[in-house]
């Protein structure tokens, strides 16, 4: 469902949904999907968190090729747990933050392991759950501390170069911080996660603006997850405990809400291909139900609505400005285009 | 016998919070007694928001706990709810219609929908008994737990309609084989959303495409038998309300309802199965809650406020065998445990699993019996681990208020028999037998006389205190409520 707040100005058009649930620690399909980044031939590298055990990254482009996977649920080199964040450089190397661990993990695009930095605690370069990466123009790695409350920076090789935020809830500080985005003047777009407002800051950390306040309203957030920016400043903030996404205009104007309009994927229609009794009963359902009070919450409705968006918790834009929102507990990405303005 | 100094208002208190909770802290127990008993029963049925550790913090670290593939995450999520809220009443009180309204995940395949009628428990477990019955034959997980998406006009499936009435109303011997059928006849139509996909899913185990959808109530008034019906002795063209208004204004319904409670809160009875054949352990404490049934209206949260105030509660201290969650709620109640999100909670829901009590998942539609059925070779090992792995740990915060307690008291400095007696009486109170207060000295009086004074955290005079403390959780007498 989509709820455009201002008429005539930009609106999001619905593409596709990629995933299916895999319940198993390898194969095609997602395992709690967190978030996603994008490499060279169209590639798209899904993390998938994989509770409780199946963690590992499922590398699938637009057209549902599930491709190839590398990574696995552990603690030795190359596996991870818990994985929150992945992010991609230049070179096409891969970062995946890990929250259990403290650390962040580095692959090369084909999945070969190349080495991790990292380890509990609070001092310069240490980290209490690592919750999401990013890449800069110059190369250095932004990695969000959610519990230390801060955005620090390193060079790609995990040396340690500085750090920003702190706990708190005024201009500039933060509160169990999420997700993170880079824009095309170097800015920096953090998930105030707790604070439920998205803060922009500048490429060495000065605040800049923050965006949005507590609530269900329209460019009101409930524990936003992840940010992104468009080319042309068009603002996306997966508002995760509204179960919802929300387009903002480049002066942070709210736009546009999707609840969110998933359809079958690829993998979905060849599962109820292999399975038609369960495609028959499916047809004949009424999937966007009426529900009674108790069970109105932006949750519970997500729960009872398939389509609906249910955690979302990353929000990434490709090269062409389309737009990828993982949902970890339906297993899926669903994918939007801005129109329009 | 050595009884622990200790004050008669703390223990009366503790045993309060353990049967109308899973225990609480000394510090708490103090401020409560300083408010007063009744009060504190006033208190503890009254209703309000409850605090526990936030929604969105559990729902952040654990992205499946709610997406009811697998049982573990959420029978974890109820632990951290268990473990962490200010309201334990409403837990205690979602606990006791868990055990006999049992909906199993294992036949439901899904966990979220079962979770949601643990809130309805919450919501509704403490008003009248008529309300909470009417919402269970509403709720979906019970009605795929008990078929009655199979019950249709003219196909009647039973299912529902005999264990309303056996297992969750009036019990045995208090209603025909025709009243079976005529109740079932009431309840066609009522089914969940969707029922078809829904309960061939369940059937197939199917999570796909997108994992699970969980499930809400409807009513098809094209498959309701509406003709009349003879149920109990009246007569009309009843539905579904109709049949829990009548079975509630029943003498036996009370009469069962009064024994579940004196079993759950009171004293261990014998397993429901038997109770046609055995009389109450009680008679008289189940006639005083029959009677405050009929005259609160079918009050649930009267008949308790009726029954912590009684007598004969306030008499059976250990009188019961602490069930696997009361056990294991409590140490992670009382260690502190549980501070942020982590495997704690999940370790704990196996561990109850392991004890012989798998929350959301009981073993029949007929709950789990308690009382010392808990108690064997296995179930005492799981018990005795996990009471001492947490209880031990002196950085858990719980542990660690207990000893800066000590550290308070008698100087700080203790003979191991006093401090033995000072762990007792913080710990429970609790009374143990001569010879097991004896075990308890001799095991940490090896190093002989113990200063809290110069301590430093997690030194070795710390580690003795919480070994201390560890050994108390396993002691037979911690094994009681």
């Amino acid at each position: 469902m989509t709820t455009q707040v201002q008429s005539g100005r930009a609106t999001l058009d619905y593409v596709k949904t990629i995933g299916i649930v895999n319940n198993a620690a390898k194969g095609r399909g997602f395992a709690n999907p967190y978030d996603v980044a994008f490499g060279s031939g169209g590639r798209i590298f899904v993390l998938n968190r994989g509770m409780p055990a199946f963690s590992r990254v499922g590398v699938v482009n637009l057209e549902e090729d599930y491709l190839y996977e590398f990574g696995d649920h552990g603690d030795n080199e190359g596996e991870f747990r818990l994985a929150t964040g992945i992010a991609i450089d230049a070179s096409e190397r891969i970062y995946v933050a890990e929250e259990q661990n403290h650390r962040v993990n580095v692959f090369q695009d084909d999945g070969t392991y190349l080495g991790r930095w990292g380890s509990q605690g609070s001092g310069d370069g240490e980290f209490e759950g690592p919750a999401s990466v990013a890449v800069d123009g110059d190369g250095n790695i932004l990695v969000v501390d959610q519990n230390n409350h801060r955005v620090q920076k390193f060079t790609s090789g995990g040396d340690y170069l500085g750090q920003w935020g702190g706990f708190g809830s005024g201009n500039g500080q933060l509160n169990m911080p999420w997700g993170i985005w880079i824009d095309g003047d170097s800015n920096v777009w953090v998930a105030d996660w707790r604070n439920d407002r998205v803060q922009k800051f500048d490429a060495d950390g000065a605040f800049m603006a923050s965006y949005g306040e507590s609530g269900d309203g329209d460019g009101q957030f409930d524990r936003p997850s992840g940010v992104c920016v468009d080319r042309d400043g068009y603002i996306y903030v997966a508002d995760w405990g509204n179960q919802r996404l929300q387009m903002l205009d480049p002066d942070g104007a709210p736009l546009v809400n999707e609840r969110g309009q998933a359809t079958l994927s690829q993998w979905a229609e060849e599962y109820l291909d292999a399975n038609p009794e369960e495609r028959e009963a499916r047809e004949q359902s009424n999937l966007w139900p009426e529900l009674p009070e108790h069970l109105q919450t932006p949750l519970l409705v997500s729960t009872q609505t398939e389509a609906y968006f249910w955690g979302p918790s990353a929000v990434k834009l490709d090269d062409e400005e389309r737009l990828y929102v993982a949902e970890g507990p339906r297993h899926r990405i669903q994918v939007y285009k801005r129109s329009g303005a | 016998m050595v009884i622990a100094e200790r004050s008669t208002d703390i223990s009366l208190m503790a045993h309060l919070m353990r049967r109308a909770g899973f225990g609480a802290s000394r510090d708490e127990l103090e401020r409560r007694a300083q408010v007063g008993y009744e009060a504190t029963v006033d208190e503890l049925l009254s209703p309000g928001q409850a605090n526990y550790m936030p929604e969105d913090i559990i729902l952040r670290y654990h992205c499946n706990v709610l997406e009811s593939r697998v049982l573990d995450p959420a029978a974890a999520r109820w632990m951290y709810r268990l473990a962490t809220t200010d309201r334990p009443m409403e837990e205690k009180i979602a606990l006791f219609w868990h055990g006999i309204f049992a909906t199993d995940w294992t036949k439901l395949n899904q966990t979220l929908s079962i979770l949601v009628q643990i809130d309805m428990f919450r919501r509704l477990g403490l008003g009248r008994f008529d309300d909470l019955l009417l919402e269970l034959a509403r709720d979906p997980a019970m009605m795929i737990m008990l078929d009655n998406q199979d019950n249709h006009n003219g196909s009647i499936n039973e299912n529902w309609g005999r264990e309303l009435l056996e297992l969750f109303s009036m019990g045995i011997g208090n209603y025909s084989e025709d009243d079976i059928k005529e109740a079932s006849r009431a309840f066609t139509g009522w089914t969940l959303g969707n029922a078809e996909y829904m309960a061939l899913r369940v059937e197939k185990d199917s999570v796909w495409p997108y994992s699970c959808i969980s499930w809400h109530f409807d009513y098809r008034d094209w498959d309701h038998d509406d003709g009349e019906k003879t149920f109990l002795g009246d007569t009309g063209n009843f539905n579904g309300e109709d049949i829990v208004e009548i079975i509630c204004r029943q003498p036996a319904t009370a009469q069962f309802i009064a024994r579940h409670i004196y079993d759950f809160f009171v004293a261990d009875e014998a397993p429901v199965p038997q109770w046609p054949y055995t009389p109450p352990r009680d008679p008289e404490a189940v006639e005083y809650l029959v009677n405050v049934y009929f005259e609160s209206d079918h009050n649930i949260g009267e008949m308790l406020r009726a029954c912590f105030n009684s007598d004969f509660f306030k008499d059976a201290q250990f009188e019961r065998v602490k069930c696997p969650v009361e056990l294991v709620v409590g140490i992670l109640r009382q260690s502190g445990a549980i501070t942020r999100p982590s495997d704690t909670a999940f370790e704990a829901a196996r561990a109850a699993n392991f004890m012989g009590q798998a929350v959301l998942a009981p073993p029949s539609v007929e709950g789990w019996h308690e009382g010392v059925e808990w108690i064997n070779s296995g179930s005492i090992v799981e018990r005795v681990n996990f009471a001492s792995k947490h209880m031990s740990n002196v950085e858990n915060p719980g542990v660690q208020a207990i000893i800066d307690r000590l550290a308070s008291m008698n100087g700080g400095h203790f003979s191991p028999e006093g401090l033995v007696d000072a762990c007792l009486d913080v710990v429970g109170p609790l009374e143990v037998e001569d010879s097991t207060r004896d075990s308890l000295a001799q095991a940490v009086g090896r190093e002989g006389d113990i200063s809290l004074r110069d301590r430093t955290p997690g030194d070795d005079t710390e580690v003795r205190v919480g070994q201390l403390l560890g050994l108390i959780a396993t002691t037979r007498e911690y094994q009681f409520t």
